[in-house]
């Protein structure tokens, strides 16, 4: 590109230009003269010099993209991990592979054709279980917007997939390579807390006494603590039956007690697997058996839960639609009480309309940006 | 609101945008030196390089509302582990298990919290938008998102800082992608858009009036199984008809050419049945493969067949084994506009293969100068430099729609916040907003 014309004249000219107005010059003696003179005029155009420079050079290699290969700012500085680290001064973050196109329709394929559960895909395939439902209604829209012939984006979908690192569907027979952890365990934000917390060494401290120790509950009963074996036997207890979770604190304060890992990874059922493997090393059909017999008792239970939950919400929501309308009205029983409206009864939380209390797009400083959006 | 976001290579400012100016300030980036300078000073340029970067376009005050001193972090478990061990392993000793030969029994990589600073940023519409690789920069992300191009869970979304929630699925329109990502035009292709657009009226009723002339001839052939290459002949005439305006001069001869050639085909295969049959199989199979609505799409991919054989700037996209696939392509074209026998027996499986995945991915890319961008669709300079999903978004490129999984987290040793800073600049940012400064 060619270096940009300072029109303007530098303000190191200007003492010398006070008889006659920088306009009236010339157009010729002054740009001789901020040629001559120019000193900020010179380093923009190096720096541009420079780019353009670096670009027809070293940076000529990522203009266009390597089939099948990641080509990073970090390519340029040879580093080890050039192939995963897009930016060269931060070697935390990771450009992870995403899910190849075919590995996406398989998903597709033993959910919904297969109907298979999406924890036995998730396990299989190691795909969480978020990213499962996500890719079934991806696929699910494409196959929508296919039938009803709109543009599809093709050519970018393959250019993106050779620009950045993706997992392949494994060849059938072999094993599928894990496209992510699965068990990930959130970090409980009372586990941020150091805790000095003296135990008698005659004693084991596992962890859900530790789980106890963080969410300050009083320490098991020896008894209690006797009869779990393994935290995990917590775990096929507690899907079976949520409310079998403790609870410290009263009233507000009321918080259920810290569950341990072992309850609180997706999967928990992996653990006691695990451990049925370990107990009993030369059984295989017979841990099989016991675990396809756990998922489906698992399974029956949150299957259960769920549906009671929906009719619980059923039985309380009364909608009413009028004819030809297309509003449904949700009726609620309006309680009438302090918390409800507030001391006056004017709270900007309280139901209906209030006399002298602006409407809520009308007060000043509301926001009317969306919070969410029903699917 | 005003563009403040120059990418200025006298300050080297980092954004999020793919230009080939931000790609040479990234790669010259040094974080500021920190002897001879305050704390405070510190951790002000820290700020500053990090927040032209992260969320340019959200006010300060703003800002410092959405932050949240507490970062999300998990922490993947394996199940073997934890089957072995109720944690009392763990425990023991002096609470974190027993040192071996003088190391600590467990060891775990540190987790990089402080790269999470920016976190509540990637919530941002505008943001994931431009992390699904939906859009060439932030700004213009921000700028579908207000044109109206966008759509979350279906529903139109015109607030770029509508913040996603977990599950929300949003979707922007493929041409505006295509726009984004692709190659801009040239000044000739733009002309010939701008030539298209008048002339397309016009281009309707010749075409109405071609293809009312042109049935007759290709009725003439009788056989049954070559119904899909009088399809082909069928529907490059009334390409040829209804992009006279938009096809240069050089095109069009092409494809008269390809006209004439499978006329050829199609004439001779009367006495030669070997030839009708491997170009039956060719194109019943790509059909096959296509399982696309043969009466809509067939016609971009008669449009590229005859493209192949005398340009080879059609697919820059695709390298080296693309470029194979066409000459095979190309080969086999030209022998049929030659008047020889075609030998698609001749070609391999695998060479069969690729052409045919040729043939559908010109297929899908078609010439068309009405388009905003350059056609057949290439991926813009410099693109792949900053090619990266991060996995907290599930992003389906052919449909351009992404859903947002659920809200970064940081686990020992990565971060998924993508932030071309580190440690050094990352953790005096995170300190300056919190409350209680440190």
């Amino acid at each position: 590109m060619a270096p940009r014309v300072q029109t303007r004249v530098s303000n190191a000219l200007l003492p010398y230009l006070t008889s006659t107005s920088i306009s009236s010059l010339p157009s010729s003696s002054s740009q001789c003269l901020s040629r001559q003179f120019s000193v900020t005029a010179a380093s923009q155009t190096k720096l541009r010099r420079q780019m353009f420079e670096w670009l027809s050079t070293d940076g000529a290699e990522l203009k266009h993209h390597i089939p099948g290969e990641t080509n990073y700012v970090t390519r340029l500085k040879d580093s080890p991990m050039s192939a995963t680290r897009p930016f060269p001064n931060n070697p935390n973050f990771v450009s992870e592979s995403v899910l190849s196109e075919e590995l996406r329709n398989e998903v597709y394929t033993r959910v919904v054709e297969e109907k298979k559960s999406v924890r036995a895909v998730s396990m299989d395939l190691g795909i969480d279980m978020k990213r499962i439902g996500a890719v079934v209604r991806l696929v699910e829209l494409e196959k929508r917007q296919r039938e009803q012939g709109k543009h599809l984006a093709l050519p970018y979908a393959r250019a993106i997939h050779e620009m950045i690192p993706t997992t392949p569907l494994a060849p059938p027979g072999e094993r599928q390579t894990y496209h992510e952890p699965i068990n990930d365990l959130p970090a409980h934000p009372l586990t941020g807390a150091q805790i000095f917390y003296p135990v008698s060494e005659s004693r084991p401290f596992n962890r859900v006494e530790a789980g106890r120790v963080f969410s300050s509950a009083p320490a098991l009963e020896h008894h209690e603590a006797a009869e779990i074996g393994h935290p995990s036997d917590l775990a096929e207890k507690i899907i079976e039956d949520p409310r079998a979770i403790g609870w410290v604190g009263k009233g507000n304060n009321a918080r259920q007690i810290l569950q341990p890992a072992d309850v609180r990874i997706p999967h928990p059922h992996m653990v006691a697997l695990e451990r049925d493997h370990i107990a009993h090393p030369n059984e295989r059909r017979a841990v099989a058996e016991r675990q396809t017999k756990r998922l489906e008792r698992q399974d029956a239970a949150e299957q259960q839960r769920r549906e009671r939950a929906q009719a619980r919400r059923e039985k309380k929501l009364q909608t009413f639609t009028p004819e030809n309308s297309r509003f449904e009205y949700r009726i609620q029983e309006t309680v009438y009480t302090k918390e409800t409206t507030g001391a006056d009864g004017r709270a900007p939380w309280a139901v209906g309309r209030r006399y002298g209390v602006p409407h809520r797009d009308r007060t000043r400083g509301e926001v009317k940006i969306p919070t969410r959006v029903e699917a | 609101m005003r563009n403040r976001a120059t990418t200025t290579l006298s300050k080297g400012k980092i954004r999020q945008s793919w230009s080939k100016y931000n790609l040479y300030n990234l790669n010259q980036f040094r974080s500021p030196p920190t002897t001879n300078r305050t704390f405070f000073q510190q951790k002000w340029s820290a700020k500053a390089v990090s927040r032209a970067y992260h969320g340019e376009q959200v006010g300060e005050g703003q800002w410092k509302r959405m932050f949240n001193h507490r970062i999300r972090s998990v922490i993947p478990m394996n199940t073997s582990d934890l089957a072995a061990d109720d944690g009392s392993l763990f425990s023991s000793g002096r609470g974190s298990g027993l040192e071996k030969e003088g190391k600590p029994a467990f060891q775990t990589r540190p987790t990089p919290y402080t790269s999470m600073a920016f976190a509540p940023l990637e919530r941002r519409l505008d943001v994931a938008i431009f992390r699904a690789l939906f859009a060439s920069s932030a700004r213009q992300a921000r700028q579908f998102v207000i044109h109206g191009a966008v759509t979350v869970n279906g529903q139109k979304m015109r607030h770029p800082s509508y913040l996603l929630n977990p599950g929300d699925l949003f979707q922007v329109e493929p041409d505006r992608v295509l726009f984004a990502t692709g190659t801009p035009k040239t000044k000739l292709e733009r002309r010939e858009g701008r030539l298209a657009q008048r002339k397309e009226p016009e281009a309707e009723e010749e075409a109405a009036k071609a293809e009312e002339v042109e049935e007759e001839p290709t009725e003439s052939p009788k056989e049954s199984p070559k119904e899909t290459l009088k399809a082909l002949l069928s529907q490059a005439k009334t390409i040829m008809s209804t992009d006279k305006g938009t096809l240069p001069a050089k095109r069009k001869q092409e494809l008269r050419g390809f006209q004439k050639a499978v006329r050829r085909v199609l004439s001779r295969s009367a006495s030669s049945t070997v030839l009708t049959d491997n170009l039956e199989a060719q194109f019943s199979q790509l059909t096959l493969l296509l399982n696309a609505k043969r009466s809509e799409k067939k016609e971009p991919e008669d449009n590229k067949n005859d493209k192949q054989p005398s340009e080879e700037d059609a697919p820059p996209t695709d390298a080296a084994a693309e470029a194979a696939a066409s000459d095979k392509l190309s080969e086999a074209f030209e022998q049929a506009t030659l008047g020889e026998e075609v030998d698609a027996s001749e070609l391999s499986d695998e060479e069969f293969d690729t052409l045919k995945r040729a043939l559908t991915q010109m297929r899908d890319n078609p010439i068309d100068n009405t388009k905003p961008y350059a056609t057949p669709w290439r991926p813009r300079d410099y693109m792949s430099a900053f090619a990266f999903i991060p996995r907290y978004l599930e992003v389906n490129q052919n449909i351009c729609a992404a859903v947002y999984l659920r809200h970064p987290v940081a686990r020992p040793g990565s971060a998924e916040v993508p932030t071309p800073f580190g440690e050094s600049i990352a953790t005096p940012a995170y300190g300056w907003y919190l409350r209680r400064r440190w």
